[in-house]
Formats: C-alpha cells, sequence, structure tokens
C-alpha cells in the first residue's frame, strides 16, 4: 500500500483506532494483521519471503544464544548466508546473469542464461538488512534473542517502515513494540504533523518535480544545457523529498500508535563535507554499514591505504544494495573517492570545518550540494550511456530557446523546500512545530494542507526507494 | 484530551472549508482547463447551443485524401442551419465518460433541446471495456465528481480513481474472453472469445503457397475480439447508457442515440455468420432497450460499405466522406421529426 494513496488515508485512522481499543496483549496481532495486509496490497505473494526471513531469523538467533564457541558462529553464518542468498536471487540474479553473458562474450563464448522472471520483492533490502542487524546483535551478545515470535515478526513487518525504512535495531523498535502505550493528545499531535509534512514533501515537491526530471533523463540529447543542468539539480531535491517524505510519513504514523522510530535524514543538502552528507542521509543505512561492515573490515583504526579500500569497498557494496546494476556501484564508488579526497585534504593541510556558520562554510556546502547531484546522475541514470548522455548534453553547451519544459512549479517547490531545510536544520518537524504559538502553528497546518490538496503532482510515482 | 481532539477536528473543518474556497476562486478553473477539456467545453458553449452531440473519433477522423474533411457533427449541422449544434470529442470515450458530461450541463443556464451520443456497438466489449485508454479517462472526469472541488483535486492527486495498471487491465480483458460464455441459438463450436480467437489464429487464412496470411489472420481475429460478445445488462455500458437515457427522460431532453456503423462486409467475410448474428442481435437488443419515450436509436450498423472505413487493416468506426456522409444524414432525419421546421435539406 501506498502512503500516498486513499486507501491509506483509511487504513491509517483503522488502524490507530483499534490499536488503542485493544488490551496490550492483542496488539502484536493487530500489528502483525495490518502489516501484512500492507504489505500484501502490493503482491501478496510476496508475504511468504518475509515470512521466511523471519523464521530463519527467529530461529538462529535461539540458537545462536543457546550454542557457545564455533558452532555460534556457524549459525549467524547459517543466517546470514540465507539472507543474502534470498536478497542475491531476488535482486542480483539477473544482474549476474547479464555479467556472465557480457564476460563469455569476451572470451568469444556464448553464456545462455536460465530466465527465470525474477521480480524483486518490494523493500527486500530493508528487510533483510534489518533482520540480519538482529541476529549479528543476539551473536555479539548486545541483544537477548526474542522468544515471542510474534513481536519478532512485527519487528520486520512494522508497516510504517518495513518497505523503505528506517532500517531500525531490535535494540529500539523490539522494545518499542513491546512497550505499552497509552494514547497520549501529544503523539497524536506530532503523529498528524509528521504525517501531514511527509505527504508534503512527497506529493507537492517530490511528484511535481519528477516530470520535469523524467522528460530529461528519457533523452537528455534533446534538451538545451541548461534545462539538463536544471534536471540534474533538481534530482537531488526529488530524491530528497521522496525518501524524506516516506521516512517522515513513517515516522509519524508509529507516532500515532505511540512508537517511536530514528530519523533517517537531518537537512544532508546543508552538509559542508561529503563524508558530513554520510551522516545526514539515509542515516539508518550508513550506521548499518558503519557497524556492520566498514568497523569489521577495521574501521579507522587501520593504515590509510587499507583505511582507503575500506572506505571503497563499503561504498560500493552500499551502491550495490540500491540497486543491481554497475552504474550504482558507480554512484556509491564516486561518493567513497570524494570522501577520500576531502580526508587527503584535510590531512595535507591541517583543515578542519568549523562549526558556526561563515562564508566558508556557505561555499563548502555550496561545493558539497554540487558534488552530491552530479554524482546523482549515476543514481538516476537507467545505463552508462543515459548517463553519459546526460554529460554530454551539458557539455555541448547547446542552448534551445525558448525552453521547452515548464520549469515554474519544479523552481518554485525546491525553492520551498530549501526554506523547510533551512527552517529545519539540525531539528524536527513535529519538534519545530511545538515551539511556535498555536495560531502560527495553525497558520502553518493551513498552508501546508493547501499546498498538500491543491498543488500536488497530479501523475503516478511510487516512492523511489521502494524498489529496493 | 477527547475534548481536545474534537475541537481540533472541527477546526480543521473549518479551515477545510475556507481553503476549499479558496481554491476554487484560485487554481480551480486552470486544474479544470488542464484535466478535463471537454467539460469546460460544456460549461463555455452551453448557453449557445441547441444541440449537443457527443463522441469519441468516429466524428473527427476523416480519410486524408477526402476533399471534403466536415466532421460527422459538421455535417449534421448542415441540415439545421438555424441551430446550434455544439460537438464534444474525446477519442476512446465511452458512455460512462458521456454521462458524466451530461451532468455536468448547467440546465439553469441553458437546456438543450437534444443531445446525440455515439452508440458504439464496440464500446460494449471487453477490450474496450479495460482499455488502457481507460485511466486516463477516468482521470479526466475526476475534478467534477459531486464532492468538493479541494478534496476532488486531492482525490486527483492521490489517484483514487479507476487507476489499474496496464496489465492488470489486459489480465481482466483476458479473464473476460476466457471466461464469459458466449450464447447463440443455433449449435456453434465456440464457446468462449477466446476459443474463437485461437482457432482463427492458428488455422484462419493461408496465402496459395500455405502460408499463414499473417495480416488476415490478425484482422480477423480483431474482429473476433471485438464483436463477439451477447449484450445483457450487466453489461457496464449498458447501465451507464442507461443512466443516460434515464436523465435525458427526467429532464425532458430529447436523446438521440447514434449506433454507429461497423464493417458487416468484412466481419462477414473474414469470420462468418456467427459474429454478424451476434453484431445484429446485439444491435437488436439496444434498438429494443432505448428506442421508447424521449430516446431514439438511430440505426446505422448496415449503411456503410466495407470500403468506406478508412482503416482496413483495424477495427474503428472511422469513415471516408461518404461513409461520414450517409450517417449525418441519418442523424438529420431523425432530428427532423423534432426540428422539422428548422430542417433544411443540405445535399
Amino acid at each position: 500500500m501506498l502512503f500516498n494513496s486513499i486507501h491509506f488515508l483509511f487504513f491509517l485512522p483503522i488502524v490507530v483506532g483499534l490499536y488503542y481499543l485493544l488490551p496490550q496483549k492483542f496488539r502484536w496481532i493487530l500489528i502483525f494483521i495490518s502489516s501484512c495486509y500492507f504489505y500484501m496490497v502490493f503482491v501478496p505473494k510476496y508475504i511468504l519471503i518475509l515470512f521466511l526471513i523471519i523464521i530463519i531469523d527467529y530461529i538462529a538467533a535461539l540458537t545462536i544464544e543457546k550454542v557457545e564457541g564455533r558452532l555460534k558462529l556457524f549459525y549467524l553464518v547459517a543466517s546470514l548466508t540465507a539472507n543474502i542468498g534470498l536478497l542475491a536471487f531476488f535482486k542480483y540474479f539477473n544482474f549476474l546473469n547479464e555479467n556472465l553473458v557480457s564476460v563469455f562474450s569476451l572470451f568469444g563464448k556464448e553464456f545462455h542464461p536460465i530466465n527465470l522472471s525474477v521480480i524483486l520483492p518490494i523493500g527486500l533490502s530493508f528487510h533483510t538488512f534489518q533482520s540480519m542487524s538482529y541476529t549479528i546483535e543476539v551473536y555479539r551478545g548486545k541483544q537477548k534473542a526474542e522468544r515471542h515470535l510474534g513481536y519478532f515478526a512485527n519487528y520486520v513487518l512494522f508497516f510504517p517502515q518495513m518497505v523503505a525504512g528506517p532500517i531500525e535495531r531490535y535494540e529500539t523498535l523490539g522494545n518499542e513494540l513491546k512497550a505499552v502505550h497509552k494514547p497520549i493528545y501529544q503523539n497524536f499531535a506530532d503523529g498528524f504533523r509528521l504525517v501531514l509534512f511527509g505527504l508534503f514533501i512527497k506529493m507537492v515537491v517530490a511528484d511535481n518535480i519528477a516530470p520535469y526530471v523524467n522528460q530529461v533523463y528519457l533523452d537528455p540529447l534533446k534538451y538545451s544545457s541548461f534545462e539538463v543542468l536544471m534536471s540534474i539539480f533538481l534530482f537531488s531535491f526529488q530524491i530528497y523529498a521522496d525518501f524524506f517524505g516516506y521516512s517522515t510519513i513513517a515516522l509519524g504514523c508509529a507516532k500515532l500508535l505511540g512508537i517511536n522510530i530514528m530519523n533517517n535524514f537531518k537537512t544532508p543538502y546543508l552538509a559542508k563535507s561529503v563524508s558530513e552528507f554520510w551522516s545526514r542521509w539515509h542515516i539508518s543505512l550508513s550506521t548499518w554499514f558503519r557497524d556492520y561492515l566498514y568497523i569489521p573490515l577495521g574501521g579507522n583504526r587501520v593504515k590509510i591505504p587499507r583505511w582507503s579500500i575500506n572506505i571503497l569497498i563499503v561504498f560500493m557494496i552500499s551502491g550495490l544494495w540500491h540497486g543491481a546494476s554497475w552504474t550504482f556501484v558507480v554512484w556509491g564508488a564516486l561518493h567513497g573517492i570524494m570522501l577520500l579526497l576531502e580526508r587527503y585534504f584535510s590531512m595535507l593541510f591541517k583543515f578542519e570545518i568549523k562549526k558556526e556558520w561563515n562564508t566558508l562554510n556557505v561555499f563548502l556546502t555550496v561545493k558539497t550540494f554540487v558534488v552530491t547531484s552530479f554524482i546523482w546522475i549515476f543514481f538516476r541514470a537507467e545505463s552508462f550511456q543515459n548517463a553519459k548522455d546526460m554529460l554530454k548534453a551539458l557539455m555541448r553547451n547547446q542552448n534551445v530557446y525558448p525552453l521547452q519544459l515548464g520549469m515554474l512549479m519544479p523552481v518554485v517547490v525546491t525553492a520551498l523546500m530549501i526554506m523547510m531545510d533551512l527552517f529545519l536544520y539540525n531539528s524536527r518537524f513535529d519538534a519545530k512545530l511545538n515551539t511556535f504559538k498555536t495560531p502560527y502553528r495553525w497558520a502553518f497546518y493551513t498552508v501546508l494542507l493547501f499546498c498538500l490538496m491543491a498543488l500536488s503532482g497530479t501523475q503516478k510515482f511510487t516512492f523511489i526507494y521502494f524498489q529496493f | 484530551m477527547f475534548k481536545k481532539i474534537v475541537i481540533k477536528v472541527s477546526t480543521l473543518i473549518i479551515i477545510l472549508i475556507g481553503l476549499n474556497f479558496i481554491y476554487n476562486f484560485t487554481l480551480y478553473e486552470k486544474d479544470l482547463n488542464e484535466k478535463c477539456e471537454q467539460i469546460v467545453e460544456i460549461r463555455d458553449k452551453q448557453a449557445e447551443t441547441d444541440i449537443f452531440y457527443f463522441a469519441e473519433s468516429s466524428n473527427f477522423n476523416t480519410r486524408e485524401t477526402d476533399s471534403i474533411q466536415s466532421t460527422i457533427s459538421d455535417l449534421t449541422a448542415m441540415f439545421f442551419p438555424s441551430l446550434t449544434l455544439t460537438a464534444i470529442n474525446k477519442p476512446a470515450t465511452h458512455a460512462g465518460i458521456y454521462k458524466v458530461w451530461l451532468k455536468n450541463i448547467n440546465l439553469e443556464v441553458n437546456k438543450p433541446k437534444a443531445i446525440v451520443v455515439t452508440l458504439n456497438l464496440r464500446s460494449f466489449d471487453a477490450a474496450w471495456i479495460h482499455s488502457v485508454l481507460e485511466t486516463q479517462l477516468q482521470e479526466s472526469v475526476v475534478l467534477v465528481r459531486p464532492y468538493p472541488n479541494l478534496i476532488n483535486r486531492f482525490l486527483l492527486s492521490l489517484q483514487a480513481f479507476d487507476n489499474k495498471t496496464n496489465e492488470q487491465r489486459e489480465q481482466d480483458m483476458l479473464n473476460d474472453w476466457l471466461n464469459t460464455q458466449l450464447v447463440f441459438p443455433f449449435d456453434f463450436k465456440y464457446k468462449t472469445v477466446r476459443e474463437w480467437d485461437v482457432s482463427f489464429g492458428q488455422y484462419g487464412w493461408d496465402l496459395a503457397d500455405g502460408t499463414p496470411e499473417k495480416n488476415k489472420i490478425l484482422l480477423t481475429c480483431h474482429y473476433i475480439k471485438a464483436y463477439a460478445f451477447n449484450l445483457t445488462e450487466n453489461n457496464p455500458r449498458v447501465k451507464d447508457f442507461d443512466e443516460i437515457a434515464g436523465w435525458c427522460q427526467k429532464n425532458n431532453i430529447n436523446l438521440y442515440l447514434n449506433l454507429l456503423a461497423e464493417n458487416i462486409e468484412y466481419a462477414d467475410s473474414l469470420v462468418g455468420k456467427e459474429l454478424v448474428f451476434l453484431m445484429k442481435q446485439n444491435r437488436d437488443y439496444l434498438v429494443k432497450r432505448y428506442n421508447k419515450g424521449n430516446c431514439k436509436v438511430v440505426d446505422n450498423l448496415e449503411l456503410v460499405n466495407g470500403l468506406e472505413f478508412t482503416d482496413q487493416t483495424w477495427t474503428t468506426e472511422h469513415y471516408g466522406y461518404k461513409g461520414r456522409m450517409t450517417i449525418a444524414k441519418n442523424v438529420a432525419n431523425s432530428l427532423k421529426d423534432q426540428f422539422s421546421k428548422e430542417y433544411k435539406k443540405a445535399y
């Protein structure tokens, strides 16, 4: 089910109402059923894959806790292999086939791929990563294995964040799901604000930018350099508004049930460096890679060459996590390279970014935005040829007037998004609004509501991160 | 807490009423122009319109080589020079959309004297009912639903209309062809469209050297899929036409259902008499159902010969000049009873 659907606008109040009407001991059943229903609206049969992940990791965690020594590691590896295997099968099977065809043809041989018509279940990368973090934590002894299958299932299935994160840890979400939540007015108010704001940025900002960007990426060489440049910058805001919108609605939905989930964004385009960008963008994924890949690889306790390789490995795998295509790997690698360059520069020139805002920091923020925007080309492009066409269209400096694409709406909503970001710097929407006096708060709601209802995009665009 | 929530919700409702008011005065017309072109046209022209002519592409598609490119509605209007006939067209439109157009005629501004609506036999078939064009058609009428305009605009953004994916629609179409039983008053070996279609697809037409004549087979299969159905009151288009007829009856406006000509000749030569039987049986059903009261069915089904159809490799109701003229004349003849004073022989 999509958050931006009429279906969801009925589903959510019903679930919230029933949740508070039911006694605590039955609430997990409601969350379980509603989460299954939420997921099954997409493709019903794929729920079976989720059930399989739940069963595997539930049993694995209980076993890991029971056994000692090498057996512990064996069960962990078995569980991780099952999770990664499922992900690999559904997400990377076709990719692997395509690459084998290319490799074989390099040697003048033919490779006939097996065609299984595999379609990626929505949000599989999120479920598997979330579930894997649990078994790893149990293995490390930092988390007790959950005995109640229902609660564990809800940890993997919890509908507000099941298809596009945030990727939660059991330590937080598991406990939140178990806690007794009473209907509190402040939770309703905060939840409502977050859902309203999330819908606003998805439907008004992202969905009004999407048609412009999609048209340019479809055939970049048809458009002027200026239009291509605009589409590159606009995509940065589209994907931000799209994903931040989803995460904010997820926060709001959970809050309405009294459940707190983590912030996935912290005004990332106000970052002064690529490394800071990654501490503000898709925070739950960055911390996952930090805790379960970067640190085990040695983190920053190793020598510079090894550390540089570790950074590149982490970013390239992160790219591959997003999508089964080499364009995503390049996207990840470019981020890694930029981060390394920044570190080398600061080490070489003993340069440190100051926390206070000054002209240099404004410059660095703009620089980081421009750099990440150009790297997004590889994320958004359908292929390397598409990315090449974008760059070619940009470089040839050909300007066609009048402009072929209406730019007013995308630019206006982007300006709104920038203002929102400056307004929200280092804080969250609900908390920020709590500092307002009632009339100002309601004036804010009124403006958001009007924009949401009267200015939302009218084409159907699902959340970009659903495909991962 | 309950009291607090009730107060906030009430405030929200008041704000929404205010926002709806603002929306009506600011953006509504722009949105309507973008999404519901035909409804804007109806509203703009209704004051001076005597006869509305609602149609799909049959009205405006012409043959390139025709020296006269006039539409069926233009040709009909020539018979009534003192009346204003306004044509409202949209490709692939059907009764489900016409009925929304009708309801957007503001009878307080001007009550039209007559309404002509094309009755396209193919629009009752599964291919049209489950056409991928349906999404766009449904989108075009969301803004005029009987809710406050701001709510309608929001519903449009939420895609809260019949918004199935192309794959879902194609599946529904296939299911219909697979499962709907064809009924004949005589023995016939094919029980469903699917069986009939597959049979012609496999053993259709061969060239002299024995190889299959692909284009002819394809066209034959199109004819089967387009016309092989039995009309009943459960057909959604029949329900829509019932609503149209009911609305006209209630508002005392004469309704002329322009049953378009189909290529009977080709249906007969390509598929056979069984298909022609179904086409005529369905025509009889429609005539019997709607030819009463202030509603009249203008039967053109067999009036245009095969070569007058501009698409010779597809099933359409697009006609050359002679075909358009024949239909226009027939429509004008039916309108003559009501507008005998205004009628002038045009050609």
